[in-house]
C-alpha cells in the first residue's frame, strides 16, 4: 500500500506529445480514474506507472521511493489489462499462482493463496480449468485474482471492462470497487466511459491531448467544470458563446458573483466564478436537465425565462429529450418525472426557466472539442 | 407434399473420386518402392534385403541422425533469439536482414555446396569436417527454422509478456514460461521441417562431406550408382522413409496434442 506521485511526467514519441507535464498525487488507498477520449494519453500515463513505458521526462514515486526507471517486476504493481491476458497454456490456478511462483514461493503456500484469491473473486473450485473454458467475465475475474495474489502496492486498470458486454460491465465494476475497498489498495483506473468513472472513483482526472484538464470528485467535475473541454466532454451541455456584460459586486457564500452574459440574440444571468470581468469572452454552459419547462400560467421563479417552440420530442423512457427553438438557436432540454408525458407535440410554444449556468472563459484548457455556439447534439 | 427421393449427387461422387485419385498418384511411388523391396530376386530373400541394411547401412544412418540432431539443436538455439529480436525490437533494416537470412531458400543446393566448399578451403583454410557439414546444414535450413518461429512470434500478442513482467517475472522467466510454450507450434514446425530436410539432404552434403563420413542419402545414391536398382538398395530407401515418417509422427505426438490445439484464446 502506498501513494503514487507524478512529478511533471512527460512522454514524447518523436514530435508527438503523448503526455505533457503530468502532475498528480494519488493518496494511499485512493481510487483515482483517468478519464478522457481515446488518444488523450491516459493509457500511456498508466503504462508509465507500471514501467511498461519509460517516461521522456519527469519522475514517478511510490511513497518516497522513486520508480521512474525501474522495470515492472521491481515495482510490485498489479496491472489488469483490457483483455484478461490469462496465459492460455496454464490452468486457472497456475495463472493465479504465477506471480508467486516466479518469486520462488513454496508450492503449499502458493496453493493456499490461490484458493484464497479464487474465493475472493467468487471462482472457488475453478482452479483446474483452462482459461479458454471460462467466460469473458470469469476470465477478467481470474485476471483480478492473479494480480491480487502477489499483494501489489498499487492496482492499475487499463479499461478492464471495455471488452465485456453491458450487463457484465455493470456488475464487474462494482466488484472491482469492492475488492479495492476490501484490500485497501491504491488504484489508478483508466477509462473513456464517464458512467464507469463516476460509479467507482474517489477522484477523477479528466485528460485531453496529453494534459490534465481538471481533477476533482464527480460533483466537482459535473457541477463545476473548469474548462470548455470538461464541460463538453462530461454529460450534455448547451453552449452559449458570449461576453460578460455585467458583474455584481456582492459575492454569495460560495464566493460567486452575479454575472450577466450576453451574446448573439441572448442575455442570461447567473452566478459566475470569481475573477470574471466585464468584456471577457466566455461560454455559458447550460445543462439540459437544469432547464425547467414551465406550466401554462406558472409564475417563474428562475432568473432567466425564454420562450421557444418545440422542434422535436425524443422519448427515452425515464426521460424525454426536447429540442426547443429559441430565436435562431436550438436548446436541448431533458424532462423527467410526470411532465415528460405531457409535453405535447412539435410546434407547441413553451416557456423555459433556468438559473444554473457554468460560465467558463474561452481559451482555458486545450481546444479539444470544437466549440460551437450551440451544441444541441451533444450526447450524454 | 410429395416426399422426394434424395437426389443422386454427381458432384459429390466426382469430388471424392478426384481426391482419391490424387492420393493414389501421391502414394504410388512409395508403394512401388516398398513392393520392390519385398520381391526377392534370385538368390536373395526379403529379409536378406533388410539384413543388408542393418549391416553396413547402420553407420550411415547413425551419421545422418547425429548431423540432423546437431543441426536441430544449433538452429533452434540460433533461431529463437533471432525471431524474438526481429519481432520485439525496432531493428533498423529488419526486412533486409530477414531477406538475407532466408537466402538459402532461394539459392540452388549445388551453388550453396560449391560456395561453402570454396569458403572452407580458401577463407578458413580448413579441410572438410563433420563440423563443416553440420554448419552447412545449419545454413541451408536456418530459414526453415526461423520462418515458422517468426510467424508464431508475430501472432503472439505482447500483452502476455507484459502481464508476466508486471507479475514480477524476469525476462528469462517470461521467455521460458510464457513465450516459449506459446510459440510452441512455430518451434515444432521448424524442428520438423529442419529434420526432414537435413535427414534427406543429398546435394550440399555431396560437396562438403568429409571422406570418412557418408550419410544415409549419400549412401543410397552411391549404391544406386554402383549396384543399380537392387531390392537391397530400395530397402535402404524404405528404411529412410520409415524413419522420416516416424519422426513426423513423434513430433505430432510430442507437440501436437499440447500445442497444436487452439493455443491461445485471449
Amino acid at each position: 500500500m502506498s501513494s503514487v506521485r507524478f512529478e511533471s511526467v512527460t512522454k514524447h514519441y518523436g514530435q508527438t506529445v503523448a503526455v505533457e507535464q503530468f502532475d498528480l498525487e494519488v493518496a494511499d488507498g485512493e481510487f483515482v480514474t483517468l478519464l478522457g477520449p481515446s488518444g488523450c494519453g491516459k493509457t500511456t500515463t498508466l503504462r508509465m506507472v507500471a514501467g511498461l513505458i519509460e517516461p521522456s521526462g519527469g519522475r514517478i514515486f511510490f511513497d518516497d521511493r522513486e520508480v521512474t526507471r525501474l522495470p515492472p517486476r521491481s515495482r510490485n504493481i498489479g496491472f489488469v489489462f483490457q483483455t484478461p491476458a490469462l496465459f492460455p497454456h496454464l490452468s486457472v490456478a497456475d495463472n493465479v499462482g504465477f506471480g508467486l511462483s516466479v518469486k520462488g514461493a513454496k508450492k503449499a503456500q502458493i496453493g493456499d493463496r490461490v484458493e484464497q484469491m479464487l474465493a475472493l473473486v467468487g471462482l472457488a473450485g475453478y482452479g483446474g480449468r483452462l482459461p479458454a473454458q471460462l467466460s469473458g467475465g470469469q476470465q477478467q475475474r481470474v485476471a483480478l485474482a492473479r494480480v491480487l495474489a502477489t499483494d501489489p502496492t498499487v492496482l492499475l486498470f487499463d479499461e478492464p471492462l471495455s471488452a465485456l458486454d453491458k450487463n457484465l460491465r455493470e456488475t464487474l465494476k462494482y466488484s472491482i470497487l469492492e475488492l479495492q475497498r476490501r484490500t485497501a489498495k491504491t488504484a489508478i483506473y483508466v477509462t473513456h466511459d464517464q458512467t464507469e468513472a463516476f460509479a467507482i472513483s474517489d477522484r477523477i482526472v479528466v485528460m485531453n491531448a496529453g494534459r490534465i484538464e481538471q481533477i476533482g470528485t464527480q460533483t466537482d467535475i459535473y457541477l463545476d467544470p473548469r474548462t470548455p473541454f470538461v464541460a463538453e466532454f462530461i454529460g450534455a451541455n448547451n453552449a452559449l458563446l458570449g461576453t460578460v456584460a455585467a458583474v455584481g459586486a456582492d459575492a454569495d457564500e460560495d464566493g460567486r458573483h452575479a454575472v450577466t452574459v450576453a451574446g448573439d440574440g441572448f442575455s442570461v444571468e447567473c452566478q459566475g466564478r470569481n475573477g470574471l470581468a466585464v468584456g471577457d469572452r466566455v461560454i455559458a454552459y447550460l445543462r439540459p436537465e437544469d432547464i425547467r419547462v414551465l406550466d401554462e400560467g406558472e409564475q417563474a421563479t428562475q432568473r432567466n425565462v425564454v420562450e421557444g417552440e418545440i422542434d422535436r420530442v425524443i422519448f427515452e423512457g425515464a426521460t424525454a429529450q426536447l429540442r426547443v427553438r429559441v430565436g435562431d438557436r436550438q436548446l436541448r432540454v431533458d424532462v423527467g418525472g410526470g411532465k415528460r408525458l405531457t409535453l405535447g407535440d412539435r410546434g407547441r410554444t413553451v416557456r423555459l426557466g433556468f438559473d444554473r449556468l457554468n460560465v467558463i472563459p474561452t481559451g482555458v484548457g486545450l481546444p479539444g472539442v470544437p466549440v460551437e455556439d450551440v451544441a444541441p447534439d451533444a450526447t450524454a | 407434399m410429395i416426399a422426394r427421393r434424395p437426389r443422386f449427387k454427381l458432384i459429390d461422387v466426382v469430388s471424392h473420386a478426384y481426391i482419391w485419385l490424387l492420393l493414389l498418384v501421391f502414394v504410388t511411388p512409395f508403394i512401388v518402392l516398398v513392393g520392390y523391396t519385398l520381391t526377392a530376386t534370385s538368390g536373395t530373400s526379403t529379409a536378406g534385403n533388410f539384413q543388408f541394411v542393418f549391416g553396413s547401412f547402420l553407420d550411415n544412418l547413425k551419421w545422418s541422425l547425429i548431423i540432423s540432431a546437431a543441426t536441430l539443436v544449433g538452429n533452434v538455439l540460433l533461431a529463437l533469439p533471432a525471431a524474438y529480436g526481429l519481432i520485439r525490437y525496432p531493428l533498423p533494416g529488419k526486412r533486409l536482414l530477414y531477406t538475407i537470412v532466408t537466402l538459402p531458400l532461394y539459392v540452388p543446393g549445388a551453388v550453396i555446396g560449391l560456395s561453402l566448399l570454396l569458403t572452407y578451403y580458401f577463407t578458413y583454410h580448413l579441410a572438410t569436417s563433420v563440423f563443416g557439414l553440420i554448419f552447412a546444414m545449419m545454413i541451408c535450413t536456418f530459414p526453415l527454422m526461423l520462418t515458422p518461429i517468426v510467424v508464431a512470434m508475430k501472432d503472439l500478442p505482447v500483452v502476455f509478456e507484459e502481464a508476466s513482467e508486471c507479475l514480477g517475472a524476469t525476462r528469462w522467466q517470461t521467455f521460458h514460461k510464457i513465450v516459449l510454450p506459446l510459440i510452441g507450434p512455430g518451434v515444432s514446425a521448424g524442428l520438423m521441417l529442419t529434420f526432414i530436410i537435413v535427414f534427406n539432404e543429398y546435394l550440399v552434403t555431396l560437396f562438403v562431406h568429409p571422406n570418412d563420413i557418408t550419410t544415409a542419402p549419400l549412401r543410397v545414391f552411391n549404391v544406386v550408382k554402383t549396384a543399380g536398382l537392387a531390392p537391397s538398395t530400395t530397402a535402404l530407401a524404405v528404411v529412410m522413409q520409415v524413419i522420416s515418417l516416424a519422426a513426423i509422427l513423434l513430433f505430432f505426438r510430442l507437440f501436437g496434442t499440447r500445442y497444436f490445439k487452439g493455443t491461445y484464446l485471449i
